[in-house]
């Protein structure tokens, strides 16, 4: 395998990736539009504004990123398969784990896009200190594990009716183990106690095996 | 013994082996094993417990191999194993979550403690459930979802050592493990009793396993026939 060609491969289907969810604006401006929309039912729901907020926040944050980002991911192999172009990959040189890694790193790139006016849109809402480095951090992490295995159960039941179904159902066990590790994560942060570091370290553990894992299984399941 | 002598032996040998072991367990865990001083009879739970808790490991790992050997050589027949062994590991997983909240209410005072080993069995059978219902429910075609599965099933076993480490990664209520450990911390009439329960109960795993996986080779030998038909 070359690797020069693999790798510059690598970036031109993540920027041509990129570069088509900009245009077609509706999947990732849909998915924003339902983060702000579902912070602001929370907010209402739990009386975020008024309550206590340090101890549910971290909790809110990381439920609406988790039902936006299956939003989004289910959306992620649509305008491949409708095209065709998964095919025309598949009997290209392009090595399956190279079209898999560029599809994760731009779904990461939409995810994160989408959270920093979630964060800043919360900072100012609930008048709580949350776009600091050590938040963003976290999430960067939390994102790319999410991303990591979202992007692979995505590809694999893509083509079926029930996508949209199957996707949350398959997913969302796979990802509590990230989303206590962020919440907990968050909320020491925010709380400003020093037993953040174990989560971290899970955080990091599961970004880094879910992107192993997915890299090595997608090539198998193709 | 090779798989397909066990194979075999699914309606001759295993059955009277395993009604045997099943009775005997029965009698041993209900009248041999003594009474446990603090718990009382409720520790014999116990018996039930910890084997079913090991047959959904076995069965989950069985699972995820054959869920590789499928993604290998896309032999349906691995897939068929798989199948069988999802399912009857779910069974298992269920009755350790059930025997688990019936023992720790009169011990703890709640049914429900979320004590990370309790919670990742808990997520360990939500993704072999969602596992069984992508399976059942798709209709996406039989080689494409079997890959689909076998690919979730690998992931989701992933999950069997984060549960068995972590009663020592976090502190927990849930109780340290006596038994597999070089110097077991029960008493030798109730270890004896827990290891005759646990080679009873992976019996019945490996017979539900077995039957599993001649239902599933029949279903696949149907849809054959089916599409013959067609």
């Amino acid at each position: 395998m070359d690797l020069a060609y693999q790798y510059s491969c690598l970036i031109s289907l993540t920027v041509a990736d990129l570069k088509l969810t900009w245009r077609e604006k509706s999947a990732w401006l849909t998915t924003a539009l339902f983060a702000c929309a579902a912070l602001l039912i929370y907010s209402f729901a739990l009386d975020l504004a008024s309550g206590i907020v340090v101890s549910l926040l971290p909790g809110v944050i990381w439920t609406v990123f988790l039902f936006a980002g299956i939003f989004s991911a289910s959306q992620s192999f649509h305008a491949d398969r409708e095209n065709g172009v998964l095919d025309a990959l598949r009997i290209s040189p392009v090595h399956p784990t190279i079209v898999y890694l560029s599809k994760t790193i731009s779904n990461f790139v939409q995810l994160a896009a989408i959270q920093i006016p979630v964060l800043l849109g919360a900072t100012v809402l609930f008048n709580e200190d949350i776009f600091q480095i050590n938040i963003i951090m976290i999430v960067l992490l939390g994102t790319l594990g999410y991303c990591s295995l979202t992007t692979l159960l995505s590809a694999l039941s893509f083509g079926s009716k029930s996508t949209n179904l199957m996707l949350p159902v398959m997913a969302l066990p796979l990802l509590v183990p990230l989303l206590i590790a962020c919440v907990e994560a968050t909320a020491s942060v925010l709380d400003d106690t020093p037993d953040g570091a174990p989560w971290m370290m899970l955080l990091v553990l599961f970004a880094i095996w879910t992107t192993l894992i997915s890299a090595l299984m997608f090539p198998l399941a193709d | 013994m090779n798989l397909n002598t066990l194979y075999n032996l699914r309606w001759t040998v295993l059955p009277p082996v395993v009604g045997v072991a099943i009775t005997v367990m029965a009698g041993l865990a209900l009248v041999s094993a003594p009474t446990e001083v603090v718990e009382g009879d409720v520790q014999r739970l116990l018996y039930v417990h910890l084997p079913s808790a090991l047959a959904s490991y076995l069965s989950f790992g069985i699972t995820a191999v054959c869920s590789a050997l499928f993604l290998i050589t896309r032999d349906f027949k691995w897939d068929a194993g798989a199948q069988a062994a999802a399912l009857v590991g779910l069974i298992f997983t269920a009755l350790t979550l059930i025997t688990g909240a019936l023992w720790g209410r009169p011990i703890w005072g709640v049914y429900w403690q979320w004590d990370p080993r309790i919670t990742t069995t808990l997520i360990l059978f939500l993704i072999f459930a969602a596992y069984l219902v992508a399976r059942k429910s798709s209709e996406l075609d039989n080689e494409r979802i079997a890959r689909f599965c076998s690919v979730y099933a690998i992931i989701g076993f992933l999950d069997v050592p984060l549960i068995h480490m972590s009663v020592r990664w976090w502190r927990t209520l849930h109780p340290q493990p006596i038994v597999s450990r070089l110097d077991p911390a029960l008493p030798t009439e109730m270890l004896l009793v827990t290891l005759f329960s646990v080679t009873a109960v992976l019996l019945v795993a490996v017979w539900f396993i077995v039957l599993g996986v001649e239902i599933e080779l029949l279903s696949q030998r149907l849809l054959k026939i089916k599409g013959r038909v067609r």
